[in-house]
């Protein structure tokens, strides 16, 4: 009886699929190179942290509210001029870079996200040292533009802010390369996965900015005549900040 | 418990109990804006509330009153985000088309209806703003800073999309106790002599 079963059900079982075995191999040996590559990442984060590490202390800030309208990237922190937070300061939160300061209340502060697409930063990829400037995309996602034609970059590199950024210190973790567009004009462009959670923030850490002054006179002499120093014009807040607000 | 009737209020105190209630409404909707409720996000959107009490508040009125209403509303969240672009004139246009509307020939009066007007100005109002992003885009003569005109209406599509549909869904919320409220102030009001 057995013997005929077996003869009946023959067709209907399915031999392993070649190709579907393959698949899961290839499958988990890029996990396990993606592992590899997290590591390697991790420890260059490590690095970069402990370089950061010898700037001032940070001040800790609940975040309390997120951007009261649809165009802007932004969130509101719960520490304000009181507790001495001034425009320009840096924020960042575990995992990297996430904005500035853009506007101080006594009590609040306006944090403008690197993931906006009016925040334009100097960044640079780790590994090569290649420059560009990053433009927010999305809510976790940046763009980051080079300076050059052909750039060294990889996916998986890890970007940091420019040495070279008037108004940002260097070193500063911001996230990883995710693709690569080589055919944007006029020069290719980098798709940036941040590092920090900019979604699902909580608490973040408010640095003192040392370049923050040069932001002002930045904001305020901004002309075509400055464009030969690399980021410089990219790198500026577009809506005039230090005004206050009524809430 | 003694119950307070408001048709037993003095016509003075009621009428300043109905300003209270109607700037009370404002300042909750405003409080709200910055929040992001778990799951009345759609891809980092939340609702526009400022646009639902601006459609709520003009439904039933004239066109200036809709407008100054728009005014008002979009200068506070000006105050609230970036004044430039400002927010005022897109909420302004949408107050006072709402007015415009004519709904009683057309449409049925109820919170349906409002929510299909929500969905409308919302796609309106955003599609302002991404407009007054391209001028300031266009007439900025330093390129310093803007959000690229491609990007702006990608930008656009996303923003107005999920935007209708949240605040078009949360408008009956806003809707219907305020305008409860307000018909029975007008009922109260066409009784006096």
């Amino acid at each position: 009886m057995l013997e005929v079963y077996q003869v009946l059900a023959g067709p209907f079982v399915g031999t392993p699929n070649r190709e579907q075995v393959l698949n899961i191999a290839q499958d988990e040996a890029v996990q396990q190179h993606i592992t590899e590559l997290e590591s390697q990442n991790q420890m260059l984060r490590e690095l970069i942290s402990y370089q950061s590490d010898q700037s001032p202390e940070g001040k800790m800030a609940p975040v309390i509210g997120r951007s009261a309208d649809q165009w802007w990237q932004q969130i509101i922190i719960q520490r304000g001029s009181n507790q001495g937070i001034q425009v320009n300061n840096l924020v960042a939160s575990t995992g990297g870079l996430i904005g500035r300061v853009s506007h101080v209340t006594p009590n609040t502060s306006r944090v403008l996200l690197i993931s906006d697409p009016a925040s334009q930063i100097g960044a640079m990829v780790n590994r090569s040292r290649t420059m560009g400037y990053l433009r927010g995309q999305s809510e976790s996602r940046a763009v980051l533009v080079f300076f050059d034609r052909f750039p060294d970059v990889r996916p998986g590199d890890v970007v940091s802010t420019s040495p070279l950024s008037q108004i940002m210190p260097a070193g500063f973790p911001i996230g990883r390369v995710e693709s690569i567009n080589n055919n944007t004009s006029p020069s290719p462009e980098a798709i940036i996965e941040l590092s920090a959670p900019v979604s699902s923030l909580e608490w973040v850490v408010v640095y003192p900015n040392s370049k923050g002054q040069n932001a002002e006179i930045l904001q305020e002499s901004a002309s075509p005549s400055e464009e030969d120093s690399t980021d410089t014009p990219s790198e500026t807040l577009s809506s005039p900040s230090n005004s206050t607000d009524q809430n | 418990m003694a119950v307070i009737r408001v048709e037993h209020l003095d016509p003075k105190l009621r009428r300043w109990i109905d300003w209270g209630v109607t700037v009370g409404s404002v300042m909750l909707c405003l409080l709200i804006l910055p929040l992001r409720i778990p799951g009345v996000e759609l891809l980092g959107v939340a609702p526009n509330w400022l646009l639902i009490w601006v459609v709520c508040w003009s439904m039933k009125r004239t066109m200036w009153q809709g407008a100054i209403a728009g005014l008002c509303l979009g200068l506070i969240q000006d105050g609230l985000t970036y004044a430039s672009p400002t927010h005022a004139l897109s909420l302004t246009i949408a107050g006072a088309l709402t007015a415009r509307l004519q709904k009683q020939k057309y449409i049925q009066e109820d919170f349906i209806s409002a929510a299909m007007i929500t969905f409308g100005m919302a796609v309106i109002l955003e599609t302002i703003v991404a407009m007054q992003f391209s001028v300031q885009f266009l007439m900025e003569q330093s390129p310093k800073t803007y959000i690229f005109l491609s990007e702006t209406w990608v930008y656009h599509q996303q923003i107005a999309l999920s935007s209708a549909i949240l605040s078009s869904l949360w408008t009956p919320v806003v809707y219907f106790p305020l305008n409860l409220w307000w018909e029975r102030m007008r009922t109260l009001e066409d009784l006096q002599p």
